[in-house]
């Protein structure tokens, strides 16, 4: 535990350091979302039931531009292996940097609400809807994290990512959309999106946590 | 720097037998077997591709062998890292610090890690040692390559390992740094070194035996007597990494 | 723990021993056997009439879908634990023939959803979680493909991606079943629902179970055999780089 909490503080040292991989990913969503609203203006009158899918495809891109950034140069470098070296758990090191990234993405995604608000004019800045981001998040970023790790030592990974990850987060896309449609109103069926949410979250978490040991070994 | 070990007394031997691992199918070591006693320090000489590195890192527990097996302090590596990997410092090919922090919040980083007491302290210590005490608030990435090889050697001591495993940890390093690696790491008495090396001129003044490796095998394993043992300034024997 | 391995790699050897013996006159015979039970033996169907015959293909291949993705997750987790880069190559094999055999399972549906649905595609939550399958493992063998046969890092990273991939499946379906219930569902066969099979149609999709089954395993079998040759090759590729390298 004290481990992992070293790795995260030391991880959002190095992302507030190099914010080059960060404000990359903050630019993007931030893009994205006026893109979206050029876009939509146009073709919809009513551009709010496309709210909720247009933010998370944008926080899934987000997530998975910024997770490639988190692991610049820690193969290369030979800081992953500086850290495999100390007699830690591997599942410590995996929870410290998730934590990180985490944290970093949630920044991340507040302010593309915050805007998005402002955009579309929608109350977006609820408790309800940062408990949905905040499960939604930690789902996708547990996968994403264990990805880009392993992912740091294979060539291609940029292009790669994506193409991965997106067909693995298709159920948590789902019930985020969802979820948050249900949230902002929309109708979104009986199904309890939330918990589905919640499933893919911890079933994510400890998969990951599980694989990333016998993964990251040589 | 104070020395809070007994020489000798708390150091463990490095042993291999039949250590195997291929790449790709092609094996970089082949079988290697050798018994280093507690408190020697070998040079493990050999040319390019020799195999010099795979040695090194599957001791250190980032590889793990194809066969055969390496036991630390009479443990196998593969049984149980998480206790061994306590013992051992290891210094690679790159200098395996973060270049956006500062010397100081590396070395503080791995103290942590490593759970080193008083880890701050050590740090500065090290630090001072080293000779970066006045450049440890700048990035690392700013220091000259010399200075860089002076950190990681910090880095590689920062627990008090009883085992240093050294990939060719004089590269990079100027006269000064060479005679601090000596001091800090090749003779100091509490630790068992392995340590790859092409200054065969500097081999006389720390290794007790040589261990020569060709195309993954063993081909030389003989103990050597130490020459001009404290010329250096103060002598070794006794002083504290 | 070592004992269980060996077995199951004995297993595995017997299995392949039998690649010529066993394998190909099954699937080939049965094969024949599903041809005329499909187009002459089983009885047409009421409503949909012939285009129904399309599915004692569709099935079967869906089931050796599943084994071919089930033999690539295995391998996997058998190459993680015993870093033994044969297993790779299974789960190659198995990966490929999963994908194979998902490509036809969504390719047959179209056939028959065209005249029956009156559409090629929907968003029907079983084609849904095929197609998802389908780029699962694509993905899977695009990752792998971009390394060296011989590449023991690609092929963890594989192995562990492969294994996400499995276990995300069930998650997959469930989602996009919960997904779809604010439309209408379409028809789907259902082999084992309310609306059971006419004996001679349960027969029949019986041996067309068996014929591909025989078919996608022999496939796999196969695929595992040149995939191994391909990763020897990449060995004496890099021994004989090593030795000009001197």
């Amino acid at each position: 535990m004290k481990a992992a909490l070293a790795v995260m503080e030391k991880d959002l040292r190095l992302a507030w350091r190099d914010r080059a991989g960060w404000l990359t990913a903050g630019s993007f969503a931030a893009i994205s979302v006026l893109v979206y609203s050029f876009a939509l203006d146009l073709a919809a009158r009513d551009v709010r039931p496309l709210l909720p899918g247009l933010l998370w495809v944008t926080f899934l891109f987000a997530g998975i531009i910024s997770s490639g950034a988190s692991f610049h140069g820690e193969a290369e470098r030979g800081t992953l292996d500086a850290q495999l070296l100390a007699p830690v758990p591997r599942t410590a090191l995996y929870a410290g940097k998730l934590l990180a990234n985490l944290v970093g993405l949630l920044v991340v995604e507040v302010a593309t609400l915050a805007l998005a608000t402002i955009l579309f004019d929608e109350p977006l800045l609820t408790p309800e809807l940062g408990g949905i981001l905040l499960v939604g998040t930690a789902g996708y970023v547990s996968l994403v994290t264990v990805l880009a790790t392993l992912g740091s030592r294979v060539r291609a990974r940029v292009v790669l990512m994506p193409v991965l990850a997106l067909p693995l987060l298709v159920p948590l896309l789902i019930a985020a959309v969802r979820a948050t449609g249900a949230a902002l109103g929309e109708p979104a069926g009986e199904a309890p999106w939330l918990l589905l949410l919640a499933v893919f979250t911890v079933w994510s978490a400890v998969g990951s946590a599980l694989l990333f040991p016998l993964a990251v070994e040589r | 720097m104070s020395g809070e070990r007994s020489v000798g007394a708390n150091a463990v031997g490095i042993e291999a037998r039949g250590l195997t691992k291929s790449y790709r199918g092609v094996a970089a070591i082949d079988g290697i077997s050798f018994s280093l006693p507690p408190g020697s320090r070998t040079a493990l000489l050999g040319a390019n591709g020799a195999g010099k590195s795979t040695l090194l890192h599957t001791l250190a527990t980032l590889v793990a062998p194809t066969g055969g097996s390496a036991l630390l302090g009479g443990e196998d590596v593969a049984e149980a890292p998480a206790r061994l990997r306590r013992q051992v410092g290891f210094m690679g090919h790159v200098p395996m610090l973060y270049e956006e922090l500062t010397p100081s919040e590396n070395l503080r980083f791995f103290a942590r890690l490593y759970d080193v007491e008083d880890g701050a302290k050590r740090a500065d210590e090290l630090l001072r040692a080293v000779g970066l005490w006045t450049r440890r608030d700048e990035p690392t990435a700013v220091l000259s390559r010399g200075m860089h090889q002076r950190l990681a050697l910090a880095r590689a001591v920062l627990h008090r390992p009883r085992v240093l495993l050294l990939d060719e940890p004089e590269t990079g390093l100027d006269a000064g740094g060479i005679d601090l690696l000596e001091r800090l790491a090749l003779r100091d008495e509490g630790v068992t070194v392995l340590a790859a090396t092409h200054r065969a001129e500097r081999i006389g003044r720390w290794a007790t035996r040589r261990l020569v490796l060709d195309r993954g095998r063993v081909v030389g394993d003989e103990e050597t007597a130490v020459a001009e043992r404290g010329v250096e300034g103060a002598g070794a024997a006794g002083r504290a990494r | 723990m070592s004992l269980l391995a060996r077995l199951t790699w004995r297993g595995a050897q017997r299995v392949a021993a039998l690649r010529w013996a066993v394998l190909p006159p099954v699937a080939g015979v049965a094969m024949f056997v599903l041809l005329a039970g499909a187009v002459i033996a089983a009885p047409r169907e009421a409503v949909e009439g012939e285009v129904q015959r399309i599915f004692y293909i569709h099935v079967p291949s869906a089931l050796a879908a599943y084994l071919g993705v089930g033999v690539a997750c295995l391998a996997s987790v058998a190459l993680l634990w015993r870093r033994d880069m044969r297993w790779d190559a299974i789960a190659r094999a198995g990966a490929m023939t999963g994908v194979l055999f998902t490509g036809l399972t969504l390719a047959t549906g179209m056939i028959w959803g065209k005249p029956i649905w009156g559409v090629w595609w929907t968003w029907d939550a079983r084609l849904t979680s095929t197609l998802i399958l389908f780029l699962l493992y694509s993905a899977y063998l695009l990752a792998r493909q971009l390394a060296d046969e011989t590449d023991e890092q690609a092929a963890r990273f594989a192995a562990v991606f492969a294994i996400v991939a499995f276990v995300d499946i069930p998650i997959i379906n469930l989602s996009v079943r919960w997904w779809r219930t604010l439309h209408p569902q379409p028809i789907v066969f259902d082999p084992f629902g309310e609306q059971a099979l006419p004996g001679s149609m349960m027969l029949v999709l019986a041996i067309g179970i068996l014929a591909v089954g025989a078919l996608a395993l022999w496939l796999i079998v196969l695929r595992a055999e040149a995939e191994g040759l391909a990763q020897r090759t990449a060995v004496v590729r890099h021994l004989v780089d090593r030795r000009e390298a001197r």
